[in-house]
């Protein structure tokens, strides 16, 4: 399962997602929406939202930090790498 | 699970990691839980008035804090405390993971949270356009016209922030004058991309997926609608004071828990630090001052050497 996280270097709630997925230990790959306008509006495009963080765990969404979410997450993408 | 323990702080910004660090030092069995370390401070772009720091931004200074706090030994639980009730001498707080901690005091910190407009379309496009956090959602406004709501500093000091990406920001308040601390006023008045409309309302967010433009309750330039493609809802904050409801602390028309010295409440065992304290100045060094001020009650307390007050 792909997983990835929008983030953005100013926003608090992205180093506590980022910290959750570091603690984790799972792989995931990490998008800097601030880096682009191309990137941001790829988000945009993506998840239909304007904030982060969001994190996609192949298909599901996750939009800000819903620590609960997050672990459900986790777990099914711990699940699938099994 | 139960679990027992000597103090529960609820809450995780200046006001409860202090009262943690204090905690700590005071050899105090405690369980922070949290929602989310920083609060309303880690939102704050930039921190200028904390002494030792000339400018941090404020999730960088929550960062500090929170490392300090855990490098204390403070054990801190991301969780929500769906419930708490006092039987006898002993707090229990009920967590939304379904955890359990049974205490003998609490000191709550739980701040506030971001006044919602209550206008038409704000739940809708939260998230599409609508945001209260300028430093989240700042870049993805990157050469766009944005609005921000209110006329308070954290209102200023969100348009001096986005004023740097944005193309465009208005600034929209019900009042004839801004109210921001001077030196931000004078900040935001030198941004040749502001503009600032007074004396007007907004009564609705329209768009289709995103944000599209606000209805005014006052024409601007002969219209009652402004295209912006986000809107910054800046209108000040509310206290979270459920627990403290639930736990019958008295509390203020405005919702605020009553204290007296020291973050006492009129429930024996039961603190109260930071924002949620009635006539508290919402400052984060007042905040962090009255977190320790609670541990250092809590302490007594517990010691048995508490000073009797009428609260």
């Amino acid at each position: 399962m792909e997983v990835t996280l929008y983030h953005s270097p100013t926003c608090p709630y992205c180093k506590m997602a980022k910290d959750m997925l570091d603690k984790s230990g799972i792989k995931y790959k990490s998008v800097d929406v601030s880096a682009s306008k191309k990137v941001a509006e790829g988000m945009i495009e993506k998840s239909g939202q304007m904030g982060v963080p969001v994190i996609f765990f192949g298909e599901e969404k996750v939009i800000g930090f819903d620590a609960s979410s997050i672990e459900a997450g986790i777990k099914l993408a711990k699940k699938e790498s099994k | 699970m139960t679990v027992q323990t000597d103090l529960v702080i609820v809450g995780g910004g200046p006001a409860g990691l202090s009262a943690a660090i204090y905690a700590a030092r005071f050899r105090l069995d405690t369980v922070v839980v949290a929602q989310e370390p920083g609060g309303t401070l880690a939102k704050t772009h930039l921190v200028e008035n904390w002494p030792g720091e000339k400018s941090i931004s404020g999730a960088d200074l929550m960062s500090k804090i929170l490392e300090h706090a855990e490098s204390s030994g403070a054990k801190i639980e991301y969780d929500l405390v769906k419930s708490a009730e006092k039987k006898g001498a002993v707090f229990s707080c009920e967590l939304d993971s379904g955890e359990k901690i049974e205490s003998k005091a609490i000191i709550l910190a739980t701040g506030s949270k971001p006044r919602k407009l209550g206008a038409p379309g704000e739940d809708e496009f939260f998230g599409k356009g609508v945001s209260y956090c300028a430093v989240c959602d700042g870049m993805f406004f990157k050469d766009k016209t944005v609005a921000v709501l209110g006329g308070s500093d954290s209102a200023a000091k969100a348009a001096i922030y986005l004023a740097d990406i944005a193309k465009e920001v208005y600034v929209i308040y019900r009042r004839e004058k801004i109210r921001a601390e001077p030196i931000n006023l004078e900040r935001l008045e030198s941004k040749k991309n502001v503009t600032i409309i007074t004396k007007t309302n907004v009564t609705g967010i329209m768009g289709e997926n995103l944000v599209k433009s606000l209805k005014l309750d006052n024409k601007y330039k002969g219209s009652d609608s402004l295209s912006v493609d986000g809107v910054f809802v800046e209108i000040g904050h509310e206290p979270q004071s459920e627990l403290a409801r639930e736990l019958g602390a008295k509390l203020s028309e405005n919702g605020e828990v009553i204290t007296g010295p020291h973050g006492k409440t009129n429930i024996d065992g039961l603190f109260c630090a930071g924002d949620l304290c009635a006539g508290s100045f919402k400052q984060a060094i007042t905040a962090a001052a009255a977190g320790a001020n609670a541990a250092d009650s809590v302490y007594s307390f517990l010691s048995g050497n508490e000073v009797k007050t009428s609260l």
